[in-house]
């Protein structure tokens, strides 16, 4: 797996390619961390190149949720698969979460925080 | 003689058993959507036993098989290791695993709500995990157990 990251003005968009499962999600984790050790807050997580997704790979945000939220920030993800999506549903997590279609159907979400 | 595929426990072997698994649930002719929820249970167990019962030590081996009946599909995967009671496993609420900033925890539950039956045969050197998934909506009949393969 591979993550590309795009720096913006108040959020950094991540986007996985390939699988995550419970042997790349040690490197999403490092990412994740990387950047909110940096000081972001807001993460776009653009999973229209994310081919498949394990609980392990889902732990990687549930993880970071509480912090997010504590530091006011916010994590949003979209395009994601159909597959993917249902592992979301299957653990209850789309009802926590935003999900947009598609990366641009993300409103400017981070614009004023 | 079933197909079957064996790895050493090393996490990178995971991507291959998906892909077997993925191969012959489509050779099956299995619905995409219940093949990509039986892809993930399996993978689920393998990384648990990979994970907890061999520190993923290159030199253990697992096995995985499949095979299906008219309405069921059928996962047998053969641990050197010692087994896991997750068909006793009582999950916790999202927002729980969310507090406690847990970043495992789910991989046993997401087995459960998709597979229809576990059942985990332990002997004195292996485990054997049998799940079965009904694929006509169906539930198991309590009193059948899994075929075995």
């Amino acid at each position: 797996m591979k993550i590309k990251e795009i720096e913006g003005e108040s959020f950094v968009t991540l986007i996985p390619v390939g699988d995550l499962d419970a042997n790349s999600s040690i490197e999403m984790d490092e990412c994740m961390e990387r950047q909110l050790n940096s000081g972001v807050v807001n993460f776009h997580i653009d999973g229209s190149e994310l081919q498949y997704i394990s609980s392990a790979g889902l732990g990687v945000f549930i993880s970071h949720l509480e912090e997010i939220e504590q530091k006011e920030g916010k994590i949003v993800f979209s395009g994601l698969s159909q597959n993917v999506q249902d592992v979301f549903q299957l653990l209850g997590l789309d009802q926590i979460v935003e999900i947009f279609p598609s990366s641009s159907d993300v409103p400017n979400l981070f614009a004023t925080s | 003689m079933k197909p079957s595929i064996q790895v050493t426990c090393t996490k990178a072997n995971l991507s291959a058993i998906r892909h077997f698994v993925k191969e012959q649930l489509e050779a099956m002719a299995v619905a995409e959507k219940t093949a990509h929820q039986i892809v993930l249970a399996v993978d689920e167990a393998c990384a648990n036993c990979m994970i907890h019962s061999h520190q993923c030590d290159n030199c253990s081996v697992i096995e995985v098989e499949l095979y299906r009946d008219t309405s069921t599909v059928y996962v047998e995967i053969r641990d050197s290791g010692k087994a896991f009671p997750m068909n006793e496993y009582r999950p916790r609420e999202i927002e729980d695993i969310i507090r406690r900033r847990a970043k495992g925890g789910m991989g046993i539950f997401l087995i459960n709500r998709i597979m229809d039956k576990i059942e985990i045969e332990e002997k004195a050197q292996f485990a054997v995990y049998r799940f079965a998934k009904r694929l006509n909506g169906q539930p198991l009949p309590p009193s059948q157990g899994i075929k075995t393969a």
